[in-house]
């Protein structure tokens, strides 16, 4: 994290009439991270992206890419970046190669080296077969690669992707997954998701955006930690053989659990802890249980997943509650 | 400039991919095919190609419309406006993309023609110096044509909407400007000198009298002042228009 920030954005704000899309966010993606941006529909999350690929101008605040300025200097922010925008909208009546072809000279790129990246990206986007292919042809899903392929054409040092595995089968989004993680170190990511777990499985860093504003980011292990800390989200669920109600007393007056309760009595019992759960705390757990002399089954920590933080903290009553 | 050249080849390439190209084409030769068989090709006439010149604009009034609407109202219909703007090009490089494209289309519709003057040559002697100041008209009348659609078609994104709007300015200039003048100069005998200058004005605004000049031969600098001033007043707006989103 002590590279230099290759995205960065301050007090960046849009408003379209009287609704805050977006108020004022501020973070930085350094170089060579991915970095993911998650957030309900509806969150901002589009909509920031639009502003820091200028696509539209912020109504007050700045952002820069590459180093350059989203407004002052666009072109040059341009330049330097790939852009998979949501849907990946094409022109349907072109071939894929035509197609890249065409992207290639948009972005100034000379006859050559068109071709080599051409050969390249479709064979990294698994479009080598399709690439004679009439764009309307092809799936829902090629047509999300074509989008990729075409972002990492000009071998852009910032990649910007807007749910880069919408419409994707369950293999393709692995294999995307793994492109993804792949590009870290070469360029920047900024991916656009509101899936945890490819947020879990390929970004060093999570941004969470909800009505507009930063929620929380960090890195998935420090926003797991970060929930376990706001105490409901972690429980320790425990399968025990041993009377129900001793075991729930035993468990309750340990040091640190808030609550123990019993979720189901039969011959072997299995009982909530919530409270202040660390490293710690099951050992003495686990010591408790072996010095009682009751047989401990399973013991599991349940909640801290970053699925349950995210729900927790973009959910407005909760968010009011904390 | 190779990015605007990219850009206006895939635009007369995306018209010849749609059925919308070919109908354009296939309209605009049988009304032309009509005035040529009704006001050139006539028995004993002499072989001037000129009236179907002169009255020309008021096939291509229909059709420009269709060649146009899509240009960006399907960019922004289908989003990929998005990806055109957020690739490292200027608005003013992507504006002389999609004229130079339509305008490219524009030319092989008129160059369709050329097939009239070729049956009229193995009846007669045409004056080519004439068909060629025709066809320089022609081109002068269709980039005001095409800047008026181009400029529709950045305002919204319904192509029919699109459409509408530039065929109904497009009928102004053509149609209805003239035939106002001349309602104003024979039925009111124009006495009144607000109503002569207002007759004045609607003349030099309507299409017909500017290519008519052309289509006699006639190259004068007024009519190449008019349709030149035209276009790029509607081309400047496209401008102001795709620009409106950095303040908007």
């Amino acid at each position: 994290m002590s590279q230099p920030a290759e995205i960065v954005a301050e007090q960046l704000t849009k408003s379209y009439g009287r609704f805050l899309a977006v108020d004022h966010i501020s973070f930085a993606v350094p170089k060579g991270a991915v970095v993911g941006f998650l957030g309900p529909n509806g969150a901002g999350k589009t909509t920031t992206i639009r502003m820091l690929t200028c696509f539209m101008p912020p109504t007050s605040g700045s952002a820069s890419v590459a180093g350059f300025d989203v407004f002052h200097n666009s072109l040059n922010v341009r330049k330097n970046l790939g852009y998979l925008p949501e849907n990946a909208p094409v022109y349907l009546e072109m071939r894929v190669a035509e197609y890249l072809q065409f992207r290639g000279r948009l972005r100034g790129m000379d006859r050559q080296s068109i071709k080599k990246r051409i050969d390249e990206v479709t064979e990294l986007c698994w479009l080598s077969d399709r690439k004679r292919w009439p764009i309307s042809k092809l799936s829902k899903g090629y047509r999300q690669r074509l989008g990729i392929a075409d972002a990492l054409l000009h071998n852009p040092p910032v990649l910007v992707l807007d749910e880069p595995t919408v419409g994707l089968d369950p293999s393709q989004i692995r294999e995307t997954r793994k492109l993804i993680a792949n590009l870290a170190g070469l360029h920047t990511v900024l991916l656009s998701t509101h899936i945890l777990s490819e947020v879990e499985l390929v970004c060093q860093k999570v941004i969470i955006i909800g009505r507009g504003q930063i929620l929380a980011q960090g890195s998935p292990e420090e926003l797991k930690q970060q929930c376990a800390q706001r105490g409901s989200g972690t429980r320790l669920v425990l399968e025990i053989r041993g009377p129900a109600d001793q075991i729930r007393s035993a468990l309750a007056a340990l040091p640190g659990v808030d609550q123990a309760s019993v979720v189901s009595d039969n011959v072997v019992c299995t009982i909530e802890l919530v409270g202040k759960i660390d490293g710690s705390m099951r050992e003495r757990v686990a010591a408790l249980v072996q010095q009682r002399g009751w047989a401990l089954r399973e013991m599991r920590s349940a909640g801290a997943s970053l699925e349950e933080f995210f729900v927790q903290i973009t959910d407005p009553g909760s968010a009011a509650a904390a | 400039m190779s990015t605007t050249l990219a850009l206006a080849k895939r635009e007369i390439a995306g018209l010849f991919y749609s059925p919308i190209g070919y109908i354009v084409l296939a309209i605009y030769l049988l009304f032309v095919g009509l005035l040529f068989s009704l006001l050139v090709m006539r028995p004993g006439a002499i072989a001037d190609p000129g009236p179907m010149f002169q009255w020309n604009h008021l096939i291509l009034i229909f059709v420009v419309p269709f060649m146009t609407m899509a240009l960006f109202s399907e960019e922004y219909r289908s989003g990929r406006i998005e990806t055109l703007r957020t690739s490292p090009i200027t608005d003013f490089q992507l504006l002389m993309g999609k004229f130079l494209g339509a305008m490219g289309f524009y030319c092989v519709v008129i160059a369709s023609s050329l097939i009239f003057i070729i049956i009229l040559s193995l009846f007669g002697r045409p004056d080519y110096m004439t068909v060629l100041t025709s066809y320089l008209g022609l081109l002068l009348m269709g980039m005001l044509m095409v800047s008026i659609g181009l400029f529709f078609s950045a305002c919204t994104q319904h192509q029919i909407l699109a459409a509408m709007s530039s065929c109904v300015t497009l009928v102004a200039l053509g149609i209805l400007f003239q035939a106002i003048s001349f309602f104003l100069s024979s039925a009111l005998g124009v006495s009144w000198s607000f109503l002569r200058t207002l007759r004045h004005l609607l003349r030099y605004l309507a299409i017909e009298p500017h290519m008519a000049n052309f289509s006699r031969g006639i190259v004068d600098s007024q009519n190449i002042v008019f349709f030149l001033t035209g276009a790029g007043l509607f081309l400047f707006l496209t401008y102001v228009v795709l620009e409106s989103r950095k303040w908007r």
